[in-house]
């Protein structure tokens, strides 16, 4: 070993402190700035240089670097993220929380000519500023910071296993077929942000139909039936039920229901707002039934939902069959369920929709 | 009304007898405490005994239901009259518990 390396090795060992302090403020930095801007990523990940990786690295090019302090990985921190787009999205939002050196920083996204194709990844080389935190100790120090897809990550990953890790240099015809991966998941990575994009739009479309009234022109699935839940559809029936004794309302999850509507045959949000329509009066009154000689003062947010179908099922002549079904649907299947469609049918048999 | 509890493996069971009813219902809030305490575990509600359940005694059951859900535990209600069942009907709390 050099006496240039045993400086910048001893250099290394007497800031390593101040380092490790560096680090855990750039990490929770970074979180906290990922989970104010309401983004979700894969990882948030920091590490520090060790010093044989170090000394290897003075090791090959040593000349280089006169100090510690040029050095600009010995903290290295990596944001991985889902989607290309965030890639872009935490780093607008890196550029407002470091201070950049951008001679330094590299893309290494744009470094590519047309036919190539390989490591992906958008390298940032920061200092902490005095907003963040006011220790000129730490502003001082650079740290790397990377940002990359799961899928370039999990390219980058396998790369280093196969061409770096074992130390022996691999043959040109292995490293073609490991960049040509990197073609392919630079398609799928555009693909998943594509369909992201359209499945957002296709949501936003869906939220405004269904706050526009337009619920027969949406197709009923699990995504268009939560939209439709968030409007509360249910909510003056249950109020209305709750009345009867003066009953808080315990909010529970609706969605179950979306089967049970498709087992009805219901297509879009409109046949399911037809039934409502048709059956709440009756599902009221069956309510009415049921809880107006009891002292029951609390009842769940899906007891509106449950009577409709329950009525729907009775005034269409399903019977006890067809109860024993909607609990099965809603319970799974179990042999109580069919004490429940006794009990239900007994309540319900002499109601004026059951001679409908 | 008396509430048992026992440990039974990866199950937690409450056995409740008598009328959870208003006046049963403060004991009864004291004896089920141990419950909201486990996680991970299978937390069954033996209803074998249990002749009768108020408002009160059904806001218990939600209790255990919210701290079990957020201890990842299971709730099953178990063995329920007629009676009882109707009130779980009847209110929609029948879609809040599996009932066996």
């Amino acid at each position: 070993m050099d006496l240039h390396t045993e400086m910048i090795l001893a250099e290394y060992d007497a800031k390593l402190p101040l380092v490790e302090r560096l680090q855990k403020v750039v990490k929770s930095t970074l979180t906290d700035a990922i989970d104010r801007n309401g983004l979700v990523v894969t990882a948030v990940k920091t590490r520090l240089k060790t010093r044989d990786s170090l000394e290897g690295k003075l090791a090959l090019k040593g000349s280089k670097y006169h100090s510690l302090s040029d050095i600009t990985d010995i903290l290295g921190a990596r944001v991985i993220t889902f989607y290309t787009d965030d890639v872009d999205r935490i780093a607008a939002m890196a550029e407002k929380l470091f201070d950049i050196d951008w001679e330094n920083s590299v893309d290494k996204r744009r470094l590519h000519d047309t036919d190539s194709f390989g490591y992906n990844s958008l390298h940032y080389i920061c200092r902490l500023p005095k907003s963040v935190i006011d220790d000129p100790e730490l502003n001082d120090i650079r740290f790397e910071l990377q940002l990359r897809t799961t899928l370039q990550h999990a390219w980058a990953s396998i790369n280093h296993d196969i061409g770096y890790k074992t130390g022996v240099e691999i043959p040109r015809e292995y490293l073609r077929q490991i960049n040509r991966l990197a073609g392919i998941l630079e398609m799928a990575d555009d693909e998943f942000s594509r369909i992201r994009t359209e499945i957002t739009d296709y949501r936003r479309r869906v939220h405004q139909l269904v706050q526009n009234g337009q619920l027969s022109e949406v197709q009923l699935d699990g995504d268009t039936f939560s939209s439709y839940l968030k409007a509360r559809p249910f909510d003056s029936l249950n109020r209305r039920i709750a009345a009867i004794n003066q009953a808080e309302i315990q909010e529970v999850p609706l969605t179950n229901y979306l089967g049970v509507f498709k087992a009805f045959g219901c297509n879009t949000l409109g046949d399911i707002d037809q039934l409502k329509k048709r059956y709440a009066e009756d599902a009221y009154t069956l309510a009415r039934h049921q809880l107006g000689n009891t002292d029951l003062d609390i009842i769940s947010s899906s007891v509106g939902i449950q009577n409709i179908c329950i009525v729907c099922i009775l005034a269409q002549g399903g019977g006890k069959i067809g109860l024993i079904r909607l609990f099965n649907a809603l319970n799974g299947e179990n042999e109580q369920n069919s004490l429940l469609a006794d009990l239900t049918y007994e309540q319900a048999k002499n109601l004026p929709f059951m001679s409908k | 009304m008396t509430t048992t509890i026992t440990n039974n493996g990866n199950q937690i069971i409450a056995a409740f007898a008598g009328r959870l009813d208003t006046a049963a219902a403060v004991q009864t809030a004291e004896d089920i405490k141990p419950l909201l305490e486990v996680s991970g575990k299978e937390i069954i509600l033996d209803c074998t005994e249990l002749e009768y359940i108020s408002s009160s005694g059904l806001r218990i059951f939600l209790t255990v239901r919210k701290d079990a859900a957020a201890h990842g535990c299971k709730v099953i209600v178990r063995n329920i009259n007629a009676d009882i069942r109707q009130v779980f009907v009847m209110t929609g709390f029948v879609s809040l518990f599996e009932i066996q």
